[in-house]
């Protein structure tokens, strides 16, 4: 009898029911050469398809063929038929590989991108590289303090963050991938020659080690190595493409990382030019000072104040300004307000002319920012105190008197640094013991808030407060007057805010040995 | 919360131009403001600008500066500055920072002396 099926371009087998072939066509013949009407099945195929049920598909190899066994019963046995599904395999195990990679991709930049934290960029890297990439990861980070920043995930998933003083040079390619040597992407290295501190404990035996470069934004962000055990320690064309792709996301968000960390520092560095000078205590008067910068931005302010103490007997010169602005240029404009006002202590006994002088100093800039300041020349005179008070744009200082009395003081000038021409009154106050002379920054009178949440703490109100506060040390003052400011402000946003408290000793004797002022 | 900043320019026939100014003028806007001014001084033939304050919330250092820099700015083009319908606070603003004479052409009050019409204790 001719079976259609016996010139099927597939390879067809057929069974009895006691297992022997009772009929191969041609393909089955020429790929299982075995294959022959009379011979037991077990004898002719592989082991999966002898023992194949014939209720349902069975898979296996033949050599190096994928093959799909389809049986069909009839009424002489079984009929194999089998399909090479080598390529339909292939394909859809690339497909799989190329969603997988699609999505780690995603993850990875989704947690990349999410944190600016230098650390956590070297942690994230490490961990998803060791858990899709490799068996075991390590970041390493260009040198800083003659130490290399590294952070290693191990199988176990945990990650270690380490400085290590160690010769990058011991390690093939890494040397060049943290200096951002372009472009060998990817660089292979004898397992057996990882020094120990990438070979690490518990990893086992290596089957591959390789080196990439993090390519940063212009500047090298890092390498990347990744680590693989024996058992599987190829890497796939594709899964170097995949790494590179890894890295240049983890490159970037490190080099992010980095750049930001950078920033936060310079502002670090001119917030603390920005602080407060120590000196507490001029020649028989008494200070305190604070300053509380604006909680709403990481913007630098544009407040600051500065002491400078004369010998005894002589004048000293206590400054606040209002930097017109925020952020680096106003920190710019400070350093260059502060440093001129030193330099023109020698004609600090001339308010007006030291103003003037500033003045042309900041006419060479830019011109479109100001500075208001209040200088103030305080000198000891027996018990009382002496101060030539001279405001540029500024609100003027206020006397707190130690019965109680709360005056304004009489000067005004033009702010320092647009103007061709300024022009300034000065005042000259006396303290008696007890009194004290109040200077401060806008960020107290126009704190937004109170009842209402959108009112001026104001002037007026100062004042009004500052009776009550007669006869207290300037410490407790200035903290006093920044706690009102504060409160009015409620959560608000809040300006800088700078107070200082110039006030004459009760007694000529250290403030911890004074009796009560009153 | 600070109010938007709204500027609307209206030619004033002949050779003036007005820019209403509404809401808060800050660090926030006052790049605003220069830049509608600096727009504006570009016209030819201008002879007179008038901000119009009278919407004007509040006016902070910054927009102090943008005012000083549209006065700069129209001296150089020739033009006048007015600032219409100053409030009282932008009043004592300039009249503190001593910038009153200098943008307004009124003379300035001798210090101390708008803070005791107020009836602040004064010396």
């Amino acid at each position: 009898m001719t079976r259609t099926w016996l010139s099927a371009p597939w390879p067809v087998l057929q069974v009895d029911a006691e297992g022997i072939i009772s009929q191969a066509n041609d393909a089955a013949r020429s790929l299982l050469t075995g294959a022959a009407p009379g011979v037991p099945l077990d004898d002719a195929v592989p082991h999966w398809l002898a023992r194949a049920a014939p209720g349902a598909v069975a898979r296996g190899r033949v050599g190096e063929s994928l093959f799909e066994a389809h049986p069909t019963v009839d009424g002489a046995g079984v009929l194999w038929w089998l399909m090479d599904v080598t390529e339909r395999e292939r394909v859809s195990e690339a497909l799989r590989d190329e969603r997988r990679r699609t999505a780690f991709l995603a993850e990875a930049s989704n947690e990349l991108l999410s944190s600016l934290n230098l650390d956590r960029c070297m942690e994230v890297t490490a961990r998803l590289a060791a858990r899709h990439l490799a068996d075991a990861a390590l970041v390493i980070l260009p040198e800083s303090g003659h130490r290399y920043p590294v952070a290693y995930c191990g199988p176990d998933g945990r990650v270690v963050r380490e400085n290590l003083a160690v010769d990058p040079g011991q390690v093939p390619g890494l040397e060049e991938a943290l200096r951002g040597f372009p472009p060998m992407p990817s660089r292979w290295i004898d397992p057996a020659a990882a020094p120990g501190w990438l070979a690490r404990e518990g990893l086992g035996e290596l089957g591959s080690v390789v080196v990439t470069a993090l390519p940063g934004h212009g500047v090298p962000a890092g390498a990347l190595v990744l680590l693989r055990r024996a058992v599987h320690a190829g890497f796939s064309a594709g899964e170097e493409v995949f790494t590179r792709l890894f890295a240049a996301r983890a490159g970037a968000a490190i080099s992010a990382a980095c750049l930001y960390a950078e920033q936060a520092s310079i502002t670090e560095v001119l917030m603390r030019e920005l602080l407060p000078p120590r000196t507490r205590r001029l020649d028989g008067v008494e200070l305190a000072a604070r300053y509380r910068p604006s909680g709403a931005t990481a913007l630098v302010g544009g407040d600051f104040y500065d002491l400078h103490p004369g010998a005894p007997g002589e004048e000293s010169l206590v400054v606040l300004g209002d930097v017109c602005g925020k952020g680096l240029e106003a920190a710019v404009l400070t350093g260059k307000i502060r440093d001129t006002l030193h330099a023109l202590l020698p004609v600090a006994d001339d308010h007006q002319r030291l103003l003037s002088m500033l003045n042309q100093v900041l006419l060479t800039g830019e011109r479109n920012t100001f500075v208001t300041l209040v200088l103030a020349s305080v000198r000891r005179d027996g018990p009382r105190v002496r101060l030539r008070l001279t405001s540029a744009g500024h609100a003027p200082p206020v006397i707190v008197r130690a019965g109680g009395r709360v005056e304004e003081t009489h000067t005004k000038g033009t702010l320092i640094g647009m103007l061709e021409a300024v022009t300034s009154v000065t005042d000259t106050v006396t303290l008696d013991p007890g009194d004290t002379c109040l200077l401060f920054t806008d960020g107290i009178t126009e704190a937004r808030g109170g009842p209402l949440g959108d009112e001026l703490f104001g002037e007026q109100q100062l004042l009004e407060e500052l009776e009550q506060c007669a006869g207290m040390p300037p410490e407790a003052l200035t903290e006093r007057v920044q706690m009102l400011a504060s409160e009015w402000a409620g959560g608000g946003d809040q300006d800088d805010m700078a107070v200082i408290a110039i006030t004459a000793p009760v007694e000529p004797r250290p403030a911890s040995e004074r009796s009560p002022a009153r | 919360m600070a109010d938007p900043l709204t500027l609307t320019t209206t030619p004033r026939g002949g050779h003036a131009v007005g820019i209403d100014v509404r809401g808060d003028l800050d660090h926030a806007t006052a790049g605003e403001l220069l830049e509608a001014a600096t727009a504006v001084l570009g016209t030819a033939a201008l002879r007179d600008l008038h901000l119009d304050c009278a919407g004007l919330g509040l006016c902070d250092s910054s927009g102090l500066a943008a005012l000083l820099v549209i006065r700069r700015r129209a001296g150089e083009a020739g033009v006048r500055l007015h600032l219409d319908h100053r409030g009282a606070g932008l009043d004592r603003l300039l009249d503190l920072t001593g910038t009153l004479e200098h943008l307004t052409g009124d003379p300035a009050p001798p210090p101390g002396r708008t803070r005791d019409a107020e009836g602040v204790r004064g010396a």
